[in-house]
């Protein structure tokens, strides 16, 4: 099991990391390419200290930079690093600002080292919405509208933040003033499923769980691999598939190169935006899409419909599309909550092989008898 | 009444030369729209005889916004007309009142706040009539308002200063709403003001079209009236213009073609403000007898305008409409302050 591990972990060793390579990656379509790290972090080891630099936490930068150091507890702190930002580790203490970072760290059984959260209705998991409404975690607020005082007195170890644009990074230095460690975390932004959920590792480094944590990746990744292998060769055909909603008259088409397309053309797929190669979503008419949509044999995620009927509401014209005729639309918010807790933003960033096995099942519902779909349902 | 030097026949002209642009301006927005179609797809599908997905295209995406344009074209001008004469300002236009502002409340108050409870959320910015509503009955409120204000006020510029007041009293209990939302909720209150003409059914077209045809009547029904106020409201009473009565129904007209209008496709920049300038140039008059069909013809022609520049990007994207329609109003505007001594005699 440990070798195999291992050679997973030389494999993805090799092959190129780089959000602008996986532009061309998406495009070759070879097996080989499915393993993609992440990149928007990267750790070095050096004795005890490991390094966590985080690359362009948010979009449209790409030159910008963190450094953490991460030093056990019961390490002197170096002279070098008395002017950088020292984490000592495992910490106790975590302040997580996104839905995702809550994932991680449940994955890792960490759970009972977090003291805040930030949009306490956007969780999903049961257990820390009931631990939000006894009390027991307070909810830090969010973005522009922290509630500074409250973080500054549960004393946290670090505070994980995520950064939209460099404005975030503007209202966060202000809590690092105050004597709050800031950390940045970027899964949001990779474009590969499984360099999502390669964020662990930095959550792992964090707890004082590296090997869990890799050995969850290398566990994902191999699932994921395998599958999006077995079904280039068992496949016959690539369903065109249409993603997203209109906000008023305007579609957001998501790129070639972003995390749902991937997960589309893995899972057997094919998306029909195919050639828009670009870094952030493109806005359409919906007249325009329309017309392209009408090619299409499967809609996946449309905004957060529940039903049919949603979409037809929202835009009776949608109703005429042959994929909403036939009722092949499907949407991630199986589980979810009205207050806006979706798990597909949550614990799935942890279970990419999940997510694929969900796609891969309703592209191919013959290679997956008897399989209902975890994070996916079939609209009504 | 500025109507020497122009003949009747010159007016008349304009209106030709201006309802053949509108005509040419309408077949070219359906001909246009932002995805590609062959001319003869376009014309078969008018009649029926296209494709299925053609006929979508064009009956259900193209027709409804181009109607849309000149609906929310027309209206907006006539409201923005009507509130320059009743204040004797070139700069008034119906968001002075406030109407504009309160609309945009009541979206921000739907969006932000009652989402959660209504699970308004679901498939998010849209579910057809919740947004209409909520804008109608901010607009509604304010316009409620300001009639009780203007009943009370008799000085028409301390109305003016009332309702500026408001607009910006709204807007910053809407930037509150903003500053207590998360992304997804900002972004759809973003969306719905850069406008939109492109997401009404038939049904809301219709009702558009008859709260607006409704709000223009009213303005037609007060042509002599607007005319007596050019010469301001001392006059206007002595030549026998119930002044009260006047106000209340210039203000009703201009709200519910303002607030209607808001209401289905978004707070319109610029059209109400720009457009009576652009039109009282072209006529050459004051005469609100040419000036409320005159706007009418040339907001329609200019939104339309603003609706083809939208879709001009090519390769099936567009810029929000409300970024043409101010582009083509902020240089109108620039105008009228550059040539205010010139305006001021004009109006």
């Amino acid at each position: 099991m440990r070798a195999s591990i291992i050679s997973v972990f030389i494999a993805l060793f090799y092959i190129s990391c780089g959000n602008r390579n996986a532009v061309k990656v998406g495009n070759t379509e070879e097996p080989e390419e499915l393993s993609v790290n992440a990149c928007r972090f990267r750790i070095e080891t050096t004795g005890e200290i490991n390094t966590v630099t985080i690359l362009n936490p948010w979009q449209d930068t790409e030159s910008t930079e963190f450094v953490w150091y991460l030093l056990p507890h019961e390490m002197t702190l170096p002279d070098s690093l008395r002017d950088r930002s020292v984490i000592r580790v495992p910490v106790e203490r975590i302040i997580c600002m996104s839905t995702t970072h809550l994932a991680m760290l449940k994955a890792l059984d960490a759970m009972d080292a977090v003291v805040g959260i930030s949009g306490a209705d956007l969780v999903y998991d049961p257990e820390i919405r009931s631990a939000v409404k006894a009390g027991f975690i307070p909810d830090v607020g969010y973005e522009n509208n922290l509630d500074k005082e409250l973080i500054v007195s549960l004393s946290p170890d670090v505070l994980i933040a995520y950064g939209v644009s460099p404005a975030s990074a503007e209202y966060l230095r202000k809590l690092s003033e105050l004597g709050v460690t800031v950390m940045f975390d970027a899964d949001y932004l990779e474009e590969h499923p499984l360099a999502r959920c390669e964020w662990l590792k930095v959550f792992g480094l964090l707890t004082g769980k590296r090997e869990m944590a890799d050995s969850i990746i290398a566990v994902v990744s191999q699932n994921y691999m395998e599958l999006a292998d077995s079904l280039k060769r068992m496949i016959t055909f690539r369903p065109r598939v249409l993603l997203g909603a209109p906000w008023e008259d305007v579609w957001y088409v998501p790129p070639f190169n972003s995390f749902a397309a991937r997960l589309i053309e893995d899972a057997g797929g094919s998306y029909l935006f195919g050639d828009l190669v670009t870094p952030n979503a493109v806005p359409f008419s919906t007249e325009s899409v329309f017309k392209s949509a009408t090619e299409a044999d499967l809609w996946l995620n449309p905004g957060s419909a529940t039903s049919l009927d949603d979409i037809r509401q929202a835009d009776y014209r949608l109703a005429q599309l042959p994929v909403f005729k036939s009722g092949r639309v499907c949407n991630n918010n199986a589980r979810s909550h009205r207050e806006g807790g979706n798990d597909y933003w949550e614990s799935a960033v942890v279970h990419p092989d999940i997510i694929l096995r969900d796609i891969a099942s309703l592209l191919h519902p013959e290679l997956f008898p008897g399989y209902s779909p975890v994070f996916y349902r079939i609209l009504q | 009444m500025r109507m020497a030097g122009r003949t009747h026949i010159s007016v008349t002209l304009t209106f030709i030369i201006l309802g053949l642009m509108l005509a040419l301006l309408f077949v070219l927005d359906i001909m246009i729209g932002s995805t590609r179609l062959e001319a003869s797809d376009v014309f078969r599908s008018l009649f029926g005889q296209g494709t299925e997905h053609g006929e979508i295209i064009v009956m259900q995406f193209r027709l409804p916004k181009a109607v849309t344009a000149l609906i929310a074209g027309a209206a907006m001008s006539v409201s923005g007309l009507l509130m320059q004469t009743l204040f004797r300002n070139p700069l008034a236009g119906p968001d002075v009142l406030g109407v504009s502002s309160g609309a945009g409340l009541g979206v921000a108050l739907m969006i932000l706040t009652l989402s959660p409870v209504f699970e308004f959320s679901s498939l998010n910015p849209l579910h057809g009539w919740s947004l209409i509503i909520a804008a109608c009955a901010g607009a509604g409120a304010v316009m409620v308002i300001i009639m009780a204000v203007s009943a009370r006020v008799r000085d028409i510029m301390t109305v003016l200063i009332i309702g500026i007041l408001l607009a910006s009293a709204i807007s910053s209990v809407v930037s509150l709403l903003q500053y207590f939302s998360n992304e997804s909720m900002l972004k759809t209150y973003v969306i719905w003001t850069m406008g939109n003409l492109g997401n009404l059914s038939p049904v809301q077209v219709r009702v558009l079209l008859a709260a607006s045809s409704a709000g223009m009547l009213m303005a037609f029904m007060q042509v002599k009236p607007l005319n007596a106020l050019l010469m301001g409201e001392t006059f206007s009473r002595s030549v026998g213009v119930n002044m009260k009565r006047t106000r209340i129904a210039l203000f009703a007209s201009a709200s519910i073609l303002a607030g209607s209008v808001t209401a289905f496709c978004g707070p319109l920049a610029f059209i109400g403000i720009a457009v009576p300038h652009i039109t009282r140039l072209l006529f050459s008059t004051s005469d609100h007898k040419v000036l409320v069909p005159g706007v009418i013809i040339t907001g329609a022609t200019v939104v339309l305008l603003s609706d083809i520049v939208s879709a001009l990007p090519g390769g099936g994207q567009i810029i929000p409409v409300n970024t043409v329609t101010s582009l083509i109003g902020i240089p109108v505007v620039l105008w009228i302050i550059a040539g205010k001594s010139m305006m001021g005699r004009k109006i």
